[in-house]
């Protein structure tokens, strides 16, 4: 639970994502058919193929591990009640979305 | 006598004949950076936006499409035919919405009807185009769409800045267009979106003439932004087409930018 301390920082500066140049950016969509999109990249351009992105459920328990597609993408089950997306391109380079920011 | 005296009141009121000439369609919406999902209101209006001047009618445009990492979407089917009130007469104009949802840039780009200016005995036909971008990701904003005639951001246009300069190459059939005109104003009356109309009053100052870049042999032009708001490129006569019904066309090509405040 502590080790998402320094994450939130991270989501905090999510919306300063236009000073550096390599931003990390991470937006998450809810399909509307049980599943969540999220898409992957960073402030230059580049593709986020490969990242890691891991789902938490509400107890901080990983339940979903894998990476960004080649068109970076992370297409996955809603898993039930609350549950937060981490997009890891390492240090500060962390994007952490919260379930319950991710509409339709 | 009489006439002569009548034309040249008529020549007064509508202030210098070189603002009288800028013509801009414009291809609007309010919000040009959107962090999240979002229905965005387009209005398309064809006017003098710099001097709040006449609003002219629009017919059924040719085409009117959002470009998205390379795949083009025909948005002409779902234009609404509006009355637009401008600050000294209505016309008609067209309006339509556009989901937003992913990440990028989105190139909304309108090729309207070609315009009878009686004063001129000219077509008028400008190809516009204006960006969106959604979530900070920039994809595709540096590309041509392949329009007879465009101009090419070579600085991100949704993100310049007043203080700053803003760069554009000018291509018709994909090639550099030299020595052409470009006029360049700025949206000076508020925008009332719901109630489809310029305010009465604008605030901002108008030059006494138009503000002009002529492209150079590459087809380049730059323009230091002078204030906050939104710009509007319009390079006249550099498309290929220059007839219509038997008449002079001018297929002039547009852009729009946002300048914002860096401060």
């Amino acid at each position: 639970m502590r080790a998402f301390v320094p994450l939130l920082v991270a989501a905090a500066t999510l919306a300063a994502s236009s000073a550096a140049a390599h931003t990390p950016l991470c937006s998450c969509y809810d399909n509307g058919d049980g599943t969540v999109l999220c898409e992957g990249g960073f402030s230059d351009g580049s593709s986020a193929s490969g990242v890691p992105v891991k789902v938490f459920d509400a107890s901080g328990k990983v339940v979903l591990d894998g990476k960004m597609s080649e068109n970076s993408e992370f297409e996955f089950k809603k898993p039930d009640g609350d549950y937060k997306v981490l997009f890891d391109a390492g240090p500060g380079h962390e994007i952490e979305i919260d379930g319950s920011d991710i509409v339709e | 006598m009489r006439a002569s005296v009548v034309a040249l009141t008529a020549a007064v009121l509508v202030g210098a004949a070189s603002t009288a000439h800028a013509h801009f369609q414009l291809v609007y919406t309010p919000e040009v950076m959107l962090e999240n999902p979002a229905e965005i209101p387009f209005k398309l209006v064809f006017g003098h936006p710099m001097e709040n001047g006449h609003v002219m009618d629009m017919g059924l445009p040719e085409a009117f499409t959002v470009t998205f990492k390379g795949k083009t979407t025909d948005l002409k089917d779902t234009l609404k035919e509006i009355t637009w009130t401008g600050a000294h007469n209505d016309a008609k104009a067209y309006e339509t919405t556009y989901k937003v949802r992913r990440n990028g840039d989105y190139v909304f780009a309108l090729t309207p009807a070609p315009y009878y200016e009686g004063s001129e005995d000219i077509y008028i036909q400008q190809i516009a185009k204006a960006y969106v971008n959604k979530g900070a990701m920039p994809t595709s904003w540096n590309e041509p769409l392949g329009l007879a005639t465009e101009i090419v951001p070579l600085t991100k246009p949704y993100q310049t800045y007043a203080g700053g300069t803003f760069t554009g190459q000018l291509l018709a059939e994909g090639k550099p267009v030299a020595g052409a005109e470009c006029e360049i104003e700025y949206i000076n009356p508020e925008i009332d979106m719901d109630g489809n109309a310029f305010a009465k009053e604008a605030k901002g100052p108008v030059p006494a003439s138009a503000i002009v870049a002529i492209t150079d042999p590459n087809g380049m032009f730059t323009f230091g932004i002078p204030r906050a708001g939104v710009w509007g490129f319009a390079c006249l006569g550099s498309g290929p087409d220059k007839e219509h019904e038997g008449k002079e066309l001018s297929q002039d090509a547009v852009l729009w930018i946002n300048a914002g405040t860096l401060q």
